[in-house]
């Protein structure tokens, strides 16, 4: 015991680090936290936290698996007495559904046509990557989540993320197997929105709470709480159309959004490959000037017409 | 009984130092997603460096606090740097013994830990509120820097019973 005892003495005496290896490393730190910065990330850190997500997706996958497993035994548990009543509800649901279904199909074939006539072409449903979340990278500086999917599966950064119920985020950096979901909560995420009733147009901007606001809604803005709040596609981010939530008011009286994709874990998702319309000065029209020849267009420079599709 | 710490390899205490900053990092992922995003949850890098800081001073260095930060912000997948700093500045603070002369004994290690999470947490406020340009939300770091502590007097409790006089040693 005193040889152990004073073993720490000698050892805490001799434990003193140069004030310049702390100055050096502080520096470091400040210039990661300069660099980093989620409004103005600096690419190569971008590309090197995709390739640590990467390094980090087997690890992750092993752990979450059990824990998914876990997870989802927890509701049904909690649940297991009111399984029959909610099986009762659900055959009648099933009922009510057969009928709308029928409706749906009719207008799904009248779209088609529809489209066939007007030849309009919009983003490809059947395209959408389906993903599982890995680890929900979320703290009190950023609301973000690891998914299996990367640039090997086609995800690119900016791509909407939506789960079941609705808009969760969108990627960003995108590693070769794994990419980062920012969801709509985080301090960064600015979307362009609207109302589903009145088209009354907003910005959903996240601020870490459950409940992102609604900014730059007009003085006077056709609003009621419930109404079902969608992506405008405005931004040339999102595409147009995708259920986002329902807007609630505060307790200040400001306009916040109850988020649909809250109503469950989230586990599976997908992201949309959507590509924003090219900028006019970035996809200038090709004209071939002649002798009062009518201009050529070339079929790239025209847009598709996302907002057709994304209403439907 | 044991030879003295000079007279030791220090490869099993490094290897110790980088699995239990490993599992550290681990549980955090693992309890983010078993609990979800936002529940509050002791900090246990911070927990795994001061311990030893305690136990084989050397070995806890400014690089490695550096980069034991670097590690933790990239596994919560927030902006680099964050905890980095507050971890910088919590050891630039509170880690000097020589100073206070409080050596390993329990209460003031105590003591000095809760002055080292507080130093840490509004480090992270400080360093998380500049890099995303508002002010962070103060009152989960807070729960979390509670939970820190008390899980820590908790650990350094059951080793101060078991040693009999010292803590972490």
């Amino acid at each position: 015991m005193v040889q152990r005892r004073s073993a720490r003495r000698r050892d805490e005496e001799g434990v003193r680090f140069s004030p310049w290896l702390f100055a050096i490393c502080f520096a470091l730190a400040g210039a990661f936290l300069y660099a980093d910065r989620p409004d103005r990330r600096f690419e190569p850190l971008s590309d090197f936290r995709a390739s640590f997500n990467d390094a980090m997706l087997p690890l992750l996958q092993t752990v979450d698996e059990p824990l998914r497993g876990f997870g989802n035994m927890g509701p049904w548990w909690r649940r297991h007495f009111e399984l029959a009543e909610e099986n009762r509800a659900l055959r009648l649901q099933i009922a009510e559904l057969r009928a709308w279904r029928d409706v749906a199909r009719s207008l799904q074939e009248r779209n088609a046509r529809y489209r066939e006539v007007l030849d309009v072409q919009g983003p490809d449903v059947g395209r959408r990557i389906t993903a599982w979340t890995v680890a929900d990278q979320s703290s009190d500086f950023v609301r973000s989540r690891l998914i299996d999917a990367g640039a090997e599966d086609r995800v690119r950064s900016g791509y909407p993320v939506v789960n079941l119920y609705g808009l969760v985020g969108r990627t960003v950096d995108v590693g070769r197997q794994s990419s980062r979901v920012l969801m709509l909560t985080d301090f960064n995420s600015r979307i362009a929105v609207m109302a589903d009733r009145s088209n009354a147009r907003a910005l959903l901007v996240g601020d870490n709470s459950d409940f992102p606001r609604l900014d730059y809604l007009g003085r006077d803005p056709d609003l009621l709480p419930g109404d079902r709040i969608v992506t405008s596609g405005d931004d040339n981010v999102m595409p147009r159309g995708l259920p986002v939530g329902e807007a609630v008011i505060d307790r200040d009286g400001r306009w916040r959004v109850a988020l649909y994709h809250r109503v469950a874990p989230i586990d599976l998702v997908w992201v949309w490959p959507f590509e924003p319309v090219p900028d006019p000065a970035d996809d200038p029209v090709s004209v071939l000037e002649g002798d009062g020849a009518a201009p050529v267009v070339t079929p790239a420079a025209v847009p598709d017409d996302q907002g057709a599709e994304g209403e439907g | 009984m044991r030879a003295p710490l000079d007279q030791r390899s220090p490869w099993p205490g490094i290897a110790g130092l980088l699995i239990s900053l490993w599992l550290a990092l681990s549980i955090e992922a693992v309890a983010a997603r078993l609990f979800g995003s936002g529940a509050p949850f002791p900090n246990f890098v911070l927990i795994a460096l001061f311990i030893w800081s305690i136990r084989r001073p050397f070995f806890v260095s400014p690089p490695l606090v550096l980069v034991a930060g670097l590690a933790h912000d990239l596994f919560s997948g927030g902006p680099l740097g964050i905890w980095a700093l507050a971890y910088l500045a919590a050891f630039t603070i509170a880690r000097d013994r020589e100073a206070d002369g409080s050596g390993a004994d329990f209460g003031p290690m105590a003591a000095r830990f809760t002055v080292l999470t507080a130093v840490a947490t509004l480090g992270a406020w400080a360093a998380g509120s500049a890099s995303t340009g508002f002010p962070a939300p103060l009152g989960g770091l807070i729960t979390e820097g509670v939970l820190t502590i008390l899980v820590f007097l908790a650990f350094g409790w059951a080793f101060a019973r078991r040693k009999e006089r010292t803590a972490f040693y």
